[in-house]
């Protein structure tokens, strides 16, 4: 298992609809956040939309981020894990395994992000929703840490599906087909109407980089962003979350293009 | 006798009677203890000595395993039909024991009697209580296609074949019992001979 996931996302293109908060939501078994979790600051949202308002009334904009666990490749949660609940496997996920974890939260108090949850209470949904829990996800017992996977379940089981249709299970075999890159792609990237989130395999680029090597062809729609935006770091958009921080995410982040800018440049240039 | 030669008091009858007691119950106090502690050890380890049973549980239908597979020769993938396609292996629906049991009947009394209650319960709609034998914690995803499709695939033997590996020989239970301990270390342990991956996420997420 050679991969390194990754995501894009594309701030120019995102709505803020939560289209993802709520696909994440149901794919991933995450209790019902009511309004008194989140006046204690105890919701469970392994995605969510931060908005931010720019500019003076009425010049006001609204920016829209959408925030995950980014999957550090120097996480500052793993290594404060006495149980070793978190590490960081061979698909460069950062993984939380819950019947390690003894919820000392000390995780959490790390993650500059605030991408990880810690279970409060029991999780309890309506009777009417009891049989729309996804079977192949854990429900998360009250004293663990949760947070995003990258859909792992979904990787899983596309990869067992691969393995049986085309005979092999590598990334690039998956991406090539499109019916298992979408299976393999996390519920919210699956539910983003304006294609905000690309989901892929970021080996091949992020190892030519790493050793100073010429950039491959890139093999999936994630290595594409990624290798315009190292080829052309000057004009590219692409910066990473709180990236001073040291954590080397594997979340890329496409900045905002505003239609005043691009005048100005075009007027200016 | 020296004078102011230390002699121990000889304990009267009352106290003879107390430090028996205190004795005897001691000891049988230490004996419950390691009892006790030997059972939940071995319940730890997964094979209960003391109150272990042989038999599996009672179901609601004494569905033999023995006649269907030994005695019919039927394979575990006519009724069980999803363990080679997805991660359960799926109990049949009454109506799948329906396809036979229109028109087979028992025949012995008894097992008239029990495939009386299959057809009740094809005709009322009711689902069947079965008590699960095997289980695995929520946190443990278990893929029943993944390991018969890698066994069957390497050994070149049927589907069927693979079943046993984990389950025993159900065709020869009367009633199905479980045979492995089904815990981490027996899944690891089969990981590593096999050279599958042992990450955690493997099974757990």
């Amino acid at each position: 298992m050679a991969e390194s996931w990754g995501m894009i996302v594309d701030l120019d293109r995102c709505t803020g609809c939560q289209a993802c908060v709520v696909a994440c939501q149901s794919e991933n078994n995450i209790p019902i956040n009511e309004e008194e979790h989140f006046n204690q600051r105890r919701a469970i949202q392994w995605i969510r939309v931060e908005r931010y308002w720019e500019g003076e009334f009425p010049n006001v904009r609204a920016r829209f981020v959408p925030i995950f666990c980014q999957h550090c490749s120097d996480a500052p949660c793993e290594p404060v894990c006495p149980v070793y609940a978190t590490y960081h496997n061979s698909e460069g996920l950062n993984v939380q395994v819950y019947n390690r974890c003894i919820g000392t939260r000390f995780c959490a108090n790390g993650c500059p992000y605030h991408a990880r949850f810690f279970n409060f209470w029991e999780p309890e949904w309506p009777e009417s929703l009891t049989n729309q829990l996804n079977p192949d996800v854990t429900v998360r017992s009250r004293g663990i840490m949760e947070k995003c996977t990258f859909c792992i379940q979904r990787i899983r089981r596309t990869k067992r599906a691969a393995t049986k249709s085309e005979g092999d299970s590598s990334a690039e075999t998956i991406f090539a087909n499109p019916e298992l890159e979408r299976a393999l792609s996390p519920a919210c990237v699956n539910a983003c109407p304006t294609d905000t989130l690309v989901f892929g395999d970021l080996f091949e680029m992020l190892s030519a980089r790493r050793a100073g090597e010429r950039l491959p062809k890139p093999k999936n729609r994630a290595q594409e962003i990624v290798r315009r935006e190292l080829q052309d770091a000057e004009n590219g958009r692409g910066y990473r979350v709180l990236e001073e921080k040291g954590t080397n995410p594997s979340v890329i982040y496409l900045s905002k293009v505003d239609k005043e800018t691009v005048e100005e440049a075009v007027s200016h240039g | 006798m020296i004078p102011g030669d230390f002699q121990i008091k000889k304990p009267s009858g009352k106290q003879m009677m107390l430090l028996s007691t205190l004795g005897i119950g001691g000891l049988a106090a230490a004996v419950v203890v390691v009892l006790g502690l030997t059972w939940v050890i071995s319940a730890w380890m997964g094979t209960p000595i003391i109150f272990a049973s042989e038999e599996g549980p009672e179901q609601p239908i004494a569905f033999p395993h023995t006649t269907h597979v030994q005695d019919l020769g039927m394979d575990c993938t006519f009724c069980h039909r999803e363990v080679t396609k997805s991660a359960q292996a799926t109990i049949p629906s009454v109506g799948m024991c329906m396809t036979c049991h229109q028109v087979v009947d028992g025949s012995t009394e008894a097992a008239q009697a029990e495939i009386e209650k299959i057809r009740d319960a094809y005709s009322s709609g009711d689902p069947i209580a079965w008590v699960r034998v095997h289980r695995v914690p929520d946190h443990v995803h278990f893929v029943h296609d993944a390991h018969i499709s890698f066994f069957s695939e390497r050994d070149g033997v049927a589907p069927t074949a693979v079943c046993s590996t984990c389950h025993g020989s159900v065709g020869s239970m009367e009633k199905v019992r479980q045979v492995r301990t089904l815990k981490m270390s027996d899944c690891v342990d089969c990981h590593r001979d096999n050279g599958a991956p042992t990450d955690c996420t493997t099974c757990h997420y």
